[in-house]
């Protein structure tokens, strides 16, 4: 949480968000728990309605209760879970990648596109992390090099109290 | 010494540290669970059909442990909002809440949801006839009392109402989730598995009968290498009372040593007899009822060979969805492990769910579990040492702990429709 959110109307505001994630999530077990007792669903389309609702579900966790909301605009978290992410997503893909099966291309059970869609995620995968890790670096040595004649600053106060 | 940026952000970062800290610990978690998660997908891929979660797992009771584990989520939540409004006594109230919720989830998951499976038995039968006949035996009850509701969609009225039950009400939803292009697929594999005798018949072990054995000495090798003495030593040790004379004899003529006695006790008379010198002779004497739920048995514990006998000669099983007449209970059917090709508890060893089900829940449990010893510590008088000198210092340091504790949340809120539904 960033330091101009801490005023007591604010916390007011965030406990009566929290209560209504709560009930958002709740609410959001308990449809899970009724479409699979009324309906009888394929695997893939269960999985695609129960992981659906998980990832609102988890949204508004990471938005709400892990105050992601607010903090967004703090760079080095946003970037690790973007890093996160595309991890995550290229392991998905290698995933799909095996069960597509590169050397049985031709097989009729796998449409081309996964092993496709898969092979693009794990070209992505090492790619992004370059790409971003270089950004991360050039942009924290610009904001370091702003901040630095700040600290030194602070540090020389710090001194200053001690003796 | 001060630890640097507990409360003030850091320049650089635009964060205090352990934030940052805590953050990137998440992100090496997404990366464990996420290849646990990605394991789990390759499996269920790649399952045979009736093979996957067995129909055990209970949806009602996974959704009742999901709400207790997100109300403790809101709770830690508002417990870091009383710390920050400086209202500790409303941070603890709320604190001791998440504990309580976090203990009730591994609670349910360690006394009722893990155990439950290693007492739940499949059995298939060498026979299909023998299938056939325990199905009627079972299930000819349940059948007659609906049996206009089975009856109403079914064409083919020659199918015996215990078939058409079991059918119904446990397979062809619970475990035969085929869904081909074409019609009834799952019913096409629930026939095939009837005819062929290879469907399983599920529930629990009420009681059995086990071989009660005799042990007998048919000889003793002088050339064994053991000397006489302590060889009579050994048999002493077995129980063998008297003077020397009954020893000898026994080493001499041969002769029953224990009648009568437990698996247990008569392999470990074997092993100390073969051990000395001895040859030894097992054999079943007679059977004894007992009343217990076993553990952890599989098909190798029931037919093991004594003496030409099987150490345990029949169960008393009882089956699943199946109803007594009498009192409502499960069904009970004896079973000679004669006719038993295979008999298997839900172990991680005899499924692949199960195996890969105790290894996240179990993880994600050990996450649980560490989680209630950090909340515990920072209620403690220890932990609140740090509220009294540093509050802000404090509040963080609980903000940094929900951040861990919303993940545990976040990574069930996957688990729950991953294990339970699909």
């Amino acid at each position: 949480m960033s330091d101009s959110h801490d005023s007591p109307n604010f916390i007011q505001y965030l406990i009566k968000l929290f209560y209504l994630v709560g009930g958002v999530l709740v609410a959001g077990t308990l449809i899970t728990v009724i479409i699979d007792v009324a309906f009888k669903m394929s695997l893939a389309v269960s999985a695609i309605v129960g992981l659906s609702i998980a990832l609102v579900k988890a949204s508004f966790v990471v938005a709400i209760f892990m105050h992601y909301k607010w903090d967004k605009k703090l760079i080095m978290i946003t970037w690790t879970m973007i890093l996160t992410f595309i991890f995550f997503a290229g392991m998905m893909g290698l995933i799909m990648w095996a069960e597509g099966d590169i050397p049985r291309w031709g097989r009729e059970e796998v449409p081309v596109v996964w092993p496709v869609l898969a092979s693009l995620l794990g070209l992505i995968l090492p790619a992004s992390f370059a790409a971003l890790t270089i950004k991360i670096l050039s942009q924290s040595a610009a904001v370091a090099k702003e901040a630095a004649p700040k600290t030194k600053a602070k540090r020389v106060t710090r001194k200053k109290k001690k003796d | 010494m001060e630890i640097p940026f507990t409360v003030k952000p850091r320049p650089d970062t635009g964060l205090y540290n352990g934030k940052l800290g805590i953050w990137l610990f998440l992100a090496s978690e997404v990366m464990l669970f996420g290849a646990l998660f990605s394991s789990y997908v390759l499996l269920r891929v790649g399952a045979a059909d009736g093979t996957w979660s067995m129909g055990l797992m209970d949806v009602v009771v996974g959704a009742g442990n999901t709400m207790v584990l997100i109300a403790s989520s809101m709770f830690v939540v508002l417990a870091w909002a009383e710390l920050k409004q400086g209202n500790l006594a409303g941070y603890k109230k709320w604190k001791w809440a998440t504990v309580a919720c976090a203990v009730l989830f591994l609670m349910v998951k360690w006394a009722y949801e893990w155990p439950s499976k290693f007492v739940h038995y499949d059995v298939w039968f060498k026979n299909s006839a023998v299938l056939h006949q325990k199905v009627e035996e079972g299930y000819l009850y349940d059948g007659k009392k609906l049996e206009t509701e089975l009856l109403e969609e079914e064409d083919d009225a020659k199918l015996s109402l215990a078939r058409l039950y079991l059918e119904k009400e446990i397979y062809v939803e619970r475990f035969f989730k085929t869904f081909s292009k074409e019609d009834g697929g799952s019913r096409k594999a629930f026939n095939q598995a009837w005819d062929t005798g290879s469907l399983a018949l599920s529930g629990h072990i009420n009681g059995y009968d086990e071989a009660q054995i005799n042990v007998e000495i048919s000889g003793w090798k002088s050339d064994s290498g053991v000397l006489e003495a302590n060889a009579d030593k050994v048999l002493l040790k077995l129980g063998v009372s008297g003077d020397q004379g009954v020893t000898k004899k026994l080493r001499n003529q041969g002769g029953i040593l224990k009648e009568m006695v437990g698996y247990d006790e008569a392999k470990r008379a074997e092993y100390e007899l073969t051990k000395a010198g001895f040859s030894v002779n097992l054999s079943v004497a007679g059977y004894e009822s007992v009343k217990a739920h076993p553990w952890f048995w599989r098909t190798g514990r029931i037919n093991e060979d004594i003496g030409g006998k099987p150490r345990v000669k029949s169960i008393l099983f009882a089956l699943d969805e199946s109803h007594n007449e009498e009192n409502g209970d499960h069904k009970e059917i004896s079973i000679n492990t004669d006719d038993v090709k295979r008999l298997n508890s839900y172990e991680p060893k005899h499924s692949t769910f199960f195996g890969i089900y105790y290894t996240i829940t179990g993880l994600h449990a050990a996450h649980v579990f560490g989680g209630i010893i950090v909340m515990l510590y920072n209620l403690l008088p220890i932990g609140l040492k740090t509220w009294h000198r540093d509050r802000e210092q404090y509040a963080n340091r609980i903000e940094c702990f929900g951040l861990f504790w919303h993940f545990v949340d976040l990574v069930w809120i996957f688990l729950f429709p991953v294990l339970y539904i699909l």
